[in-house]
């Protein structure tokens, strides 16, 4: 690393240039077109977690509005997880209605689900198992043909992926590349009590992942609530493919009040308050095992970011639902509380964490707003903002690609 | 009966001196706590944010002689009231005890995925 330059993260990516960004890729509808076709219908995305269908014949549909369509992830008997398109074979219904807004969650012993219409019934695998009063339909009609529509699918760390391509032009382990070494043994699976807020915002996605891949916003942004964070900084940039990471380290956590401090004793819980327990971490994560390490954060292209921390992670992800809409939801992830009082501990720290994302998210609408009005063309970006000016690139790319 | 006292909404005796704060902010939700916290005046943030501190190490002792998740009767009152300043203290410490977070993203618009459900 070139320690003479002003912008040491970016210096040795001179492949990404220092000037300014252009606007129109947050404004055309043309580029946020082509960004669903070339992007978002092509690649594998984040859709839940293993453990959220943990059991045989546990589902869970889930609303992707930029394809206007649904996907019903179901656990079989075998333990494989299926993925269809939430479309009924007879007349096109919601197989499974969607009772949970975005995200429907439900079980079924025999693991299957029925159409509610007329009472279709497909199997985990998609097979159309039960047709009532078959024997109306006429002699062309064949069940094996009528199976749920499938979309692929595929799980790393726990997470699981589909892909809405007919046929992916990589598998999900190609697609992820160096991002699976990275995070080699961090204990995603072991983790897993989640807390999850949503909220639809009227911004383009780009817009809302740009609010939460820099810190350069901390000082002002979060003065409210982590108002021990300003003295920070970046490093530990990586680059996997369309993939990035970076990491934030501080010299500050907030200060210790009645309350933050009773919790803090009870289960660190919160990325604003010093946490001491030792946590093994991957290799490539906080290499240098640097003390004031806080997190990191990978983007797992083009819409998920995965935020590791020692003893707890939180991911955002931005789903485009138009233009100038998408949908931001944030999962804050931390080991199963013991008792009462580390629930009420764990409690604290997440709506500390729920007012800082109020916080970020404050910013998004204002910022699509302005840019609105058409008299910016370009965004300046500094150093801290790389994620930003990577992130440009790669769907710049894609976007004008083939 | 265990349901009683959070159907009468009474503390158990020891807490006799929070009992005044207990119809507004024993609230079983995340929702209903924070609508709660929205609806005060900064003065009444700090009046039962004092108030319970005192008697915070207290109510921690006594939901922790039950299972995780099974407090009942007026110690699960004690739980939401706890929570409920889980709720308002970074306001109180942080936001000079303005009932919303300052330079924020509209609250009602932000959903929890488990914000109604009781605890
Ligand atoms: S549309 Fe599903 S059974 Fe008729
Ligand atoms: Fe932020």
């Amino acid at each position: 690393m070139n320690a003479q330059s002003k912008m040491p993260l970016l210096a040795p990516y001179p492949e990404l240039g220092e000037a300014p960004i252009p606007v129109e890729p947050y404004l055309s509808q043309d580029y946020y077109d082509k960004e669903i076709e070339k992007i978002f219908r092509r690649d594998w995305l984040v859709v839940g977690r293993e453990e959220e269908i943990a059991k045989p014949g546990d589902y869970k549909v889930k609303r992707l509005d930029f394809a206007r369509t649904s996907v019903i992830l179901i656990r079989g008997k075998d333990g494989k997880i299926g993925a269809f398109h939430n479309v009924c074979r007879h007349r096109g219904n919601k197989v499974v209605t969607e009772t949970g807004g975005e995200e429907t969650l439900g079980s079924n012993k025999a693991a299957v689900v029925t159409c509610r219409f007329h009472g279709w019934v497909y199997n985990a695998k998609g097979e159309l198992v039960d047709v009532p009063q078959q024997q109306k339909f006429p002699a062309c009609f064949d069940r094996a043909e009528n199976g749920l529509i499938p979309i692929h699918v595929d799980s790393w760390a726990g997470f699981i992926f589909i892909n809405l391509a007919e046929t992916p032009s990589r598998t999900l382990t190609e697609f992820l590349g160096g991002v699976v070494e990275h995070f080699d043994g961090y204990p995603f699976d072991d983790i897993t009590h989640c807390h999850t807020y949503y909220a639809h915002i009227n911004c383009n996605w780009k817009t809302g992942m740009d609010a939460f891949c820099e810190g350069y916003h901390v000082p002002t942004i979060h003065a409210g609530s982590f108002p021990g964070l300003t003295d920070y900084w970046q490093g530990d940039v990586a680059f996997n493919g369309e993939h990035r990471s970076i990491a934030f380290y501080s010299n500050g956590m907030n200060p210790p009040t009645p309350v933050g401090t009773a919790a803090n004793a009870l289960f660190g819980a919160s990325i604003a308050l010093a946490r001491d327990e030792p946590f093994p971490l991957p290799k490539l994560v906080n290499p240098g095992r640097h003390p004031n390490w806080g997190f990191e954060q990978t983007t797992v292209f083009p819409n998920f970011l995965i935020h590791v921390g020692a003893g707890l992670w939180f991911t955002h992800q931005f789903w485009p639902v138009a233009q100038g809409k998408c949908l931001w939801e944030g999962k804050y992830y931390l080991k199963a509380p013991k008792t009462n009082a580390q629930y009420w501990a764990q409690r604290y720290a997440v709506i500390l964490q729920r007012n800082a994302w109020l916080e970020d998210t404050a910013t998004m609408e204002d910022t699509q707003e302005a840019l609105l009005s058409g008299v910016l063309k370009q965004m300046n970006l500094q150093d801290d903002e790389i994620m930003l000016r990577h992130q440009f690139h790669i769907v710049n790319g894609r976007v004008n690609g083939e | 009966m265990t349901g009683t006292a959070v159907m009468t909404g009474i503390l158990p005796q020891e807490f006799a001196e929070l009992q005044p704060f207990a119809g507004k902010w024993a609230k079983p939700t995340e929702y209903e706590r924070a609508a709660e916290r929205r609806s005060a005046t900064p003065e009444q943030l700090k009046a039962f944010y004092d108030a319970i501190l005192l008697r915070l190490p207290d109510i921690l002792e006594r939901i922790d002689r039950y299972p995780l998740g099974e407090v009942t009767g007026g110690d699960r009152l004690l739980l939401h009231m706890a929570l409920s300043l889980a709720e308002i203290a970074p306001h109180v410490e942080f936001y000079k005890s303005d009932p919303h977070v300052p330079f924020a993203f509209k609250e009602e618009r932000m959903f929890g995925m488990h914000s109604g459900i009781a605890d």
